[in-house]
């Protein structure tokens, strides 16, 4: 089996192929780093020193369980405001409601920060609503264009089982599109764990590991900042990890579709 | 071959009709009657195909029928106490099968058992029978995703006959079928119409020679000229009988000696639409 068929384009690739040349881009680019001279980055020994003295000497695992569970709150809030406001959208009334909220992604983080210092006086409320206002309009506006792509035939088809309208929300909105929902819900949480780590260095009560990487950034310790990149990157994925369980399980359907079309240029 | 039958009270009435959409007339004047058709011995219920050229109106004459849509003038009535048709209350099968993806293939059938108030365990019962009717019994746990066409096609039209209806209605049931699957869906509502005497189906189709295979009455739907050259909407146009023409219940149809003579007939008309 010759490699040159990894160079061939449009080819196929299946997933434990994908996932041998991922870990041989992985090893390549941990080499390319331990080999790597410059005085402006790290040596893998220095981070993992530097993650050593976070860890043991700076409280890591306490900033880190404070920033989940204020990402897990905020992510909480924006997913129940956002189904709320979209699914409230069914009634013509309240639909200008989404639009509106939708829209809002465009207005400023900074001058919404004093406002909800007004309001929430600061503290771990303060993030949560800085981080939940951060992800609703997103999250309502991918919402929103994901139930308006809902053709009218599956509708129909409700209806023509003679189900009431309030029956068709339910069965052709809500948990029609629930796998839909929760890829939004990734998405968001993505959004907001970025999110976090500046508002946290906005907002530093409470701590958490914005606070910690704000600290590091002060003092210009490179080797701690990549030693906490590393940890927001590995969260994050881990976190990303267990929503797409989460849908696997919740929504085993959706998966369905997928895996019986081949994968042409699946990543 | 001559089968015995008799035509009594009606089952599927429309009087009428005329929509239109966007000030535009769709469908005028639609009119047509299906009575109870009774053969000595048999169940047998009444299979209509409806034919004629696309953009004609057939899947607004369709959406009708299924209480969908309602006229803007005119009827429909159905079942023998000839009631004003209402959604849910006949049984629509769409040309894409829809089925809830996020239900299994026995919760999709339970959701349609239990609509019409049935209670859960009544519901599973019936929901088992059917299965067990259209040879689904292997697919009970199966996702829609995972079903093949025809499953799917079983499936759905299991779905919309757990409870009786007056009336079922299927909109493109042959539409991209090679011949082999096209004889299978032949079959299978050969089987549908022999199950219950009041239940009409309703086909709407472009295959002139599947409709001939398993209707007993075809309605060319076309759209005539007035004699001041206007046009104002879809009718009915031609009525064929086809249970007079010794077509209908034919167990090898297609080399009856009125197929052939009839499907030309047809054509014929067809292209007149």
């Amino acid at each position: 089996m010759s490699l040159l068929r990894f160079i061939e384009p449009n080819r196929a690739t299946s997933r434990g192929e994908l996932r041998v040349l991922a870990a041989i881009w992985l090893g390549a680019l941990l080499l390319g780093w331990a080999c790597s001279a410059s005085g402006l980055l790290p040596t893998p020994a220095e981070v993992l020193r530097a993650l050593r003295s976070l860890v043991f000497e700076q409280g890591l695992l306490a900033h880190l369980s404070s920033s989940l569970y204020t990402s897990l709150l905020a992510l909480v809030w924006a997913s129940a405001l956002s189904a709320l406001l979209c699914y409230a959208a069914v009634v013509p009334a309240l639909r200008p409601l989404a639009v509106l909220v939708g829209n809002l992604r465009f207005w400023g983080f900074a001058g919404v920060s004093v406002a909800f210092t007004l309001w929430f006086h600061g503290g771990r409320d303060l993030k949560v609503a800085l981080l939940t206002f951060g992800m609703t309009g997103f999250f309502v506006t991918g919402l929103h264009d994901e139930l308006s792509l809902i053709p009218r035939e599956r509708y129909e088809y409700a209806r023509a089982l003679g189900m009431s309208e309030w029956r068709v929300v339910w069965e052709v909105v809500i948990l029609g599109t629930c796998d839909r929902f929760l890829d939004l819900m990734r998405q968001n949480a993505a959004m907001g764990w970025m999110l976090l780590t500046m508002v946290e260095a906005l907002v530093r009560s409470d701590g958490g590991i914005g606070v910690l990487l704000a600290n590091q950034s002060k003092h210009l310790d490179l080797a701690s900042i990549a030693a906490l990149q590393g940890v927001i990157f590995g969260v994050g994925l881990l976190q990303d990890l267990a929503l797409a369980t989460l849908k696997r399980v919740l929504c085993p359907w959706a998966f369905l579709k997928v895996e019986d079309e081949s994968h042409e240029l699946s990543l | 071959m001559n089968c015995r039958y008799e035509l009594r009270e009606a089952l599927l009435t429309l009087d009428d009709l005329g929509l239109s959409l966007g000030g535009k007339p769709i469908l005028s004047g639609v009119s047509a009657c299906v009575r109870n058709v009774t053969r000595p011995g048999v169940l047998q219920g009444q299979v209509v195909g409806v034919l004629g050229p696309s953009g004609v109106g057939k899947t607004q004459l369709f959406r009708l029928l299924s209480g969908l849509t309602l006229p803007d003038r005119g009827r429909v009535l159905v079942g023998p106490k000839q009631e004003p048709v209402a959604r849910g209350q006949v049984g629509v099968v769409a040309q894409a099968y829809p089925l809830f993806e996020h239900y299994s293939v026995l919760q999709n059938l339970v959701v349609a058992a239990r609509q019409h108030g049935l209670d859960k365990a009544e519901a599973r019962k019936q929901a088992a029978e059917m299965l067990a009717r259209f040879a689904l019994q292997e697919c009970a746990s199966a996702y829609p995703a995972t079903l093949s066409g025809g499953q799917r096609q079983r499936v759905a039209i299991a779905q919309q006959l757990i409870r009786p209806k007056p009336l079922l209605l299927m909109d493109e049931p042959f539409s991209g079928l090679d011949l082999g699957m096209v004889r299978a869906v032949c079959a299978l509502l050969a089987e549908v119409s022999l199950h219950d005497e009041e239940l009409t189906t309703v086909i709407v189709t472009h295959d002139i020679s599947a409709a001939l295979s398993v209707a007993d009455t075809l309605w060319l739907l076309g759209r005539p000229r007035e004699t001041d050259g206007t046009c104002q909407g879809a009718r009915i146009v031609h009525t064929i009988d086809l249970m007079e023409r010794g077509l209908a219940w034919h167990p090898d149809v297609t080399h009856a000696p009125a197929f052939e003579s009839t499907k030309r007939e047809v054509e014929q008309r067809f292209a007149t639409l």
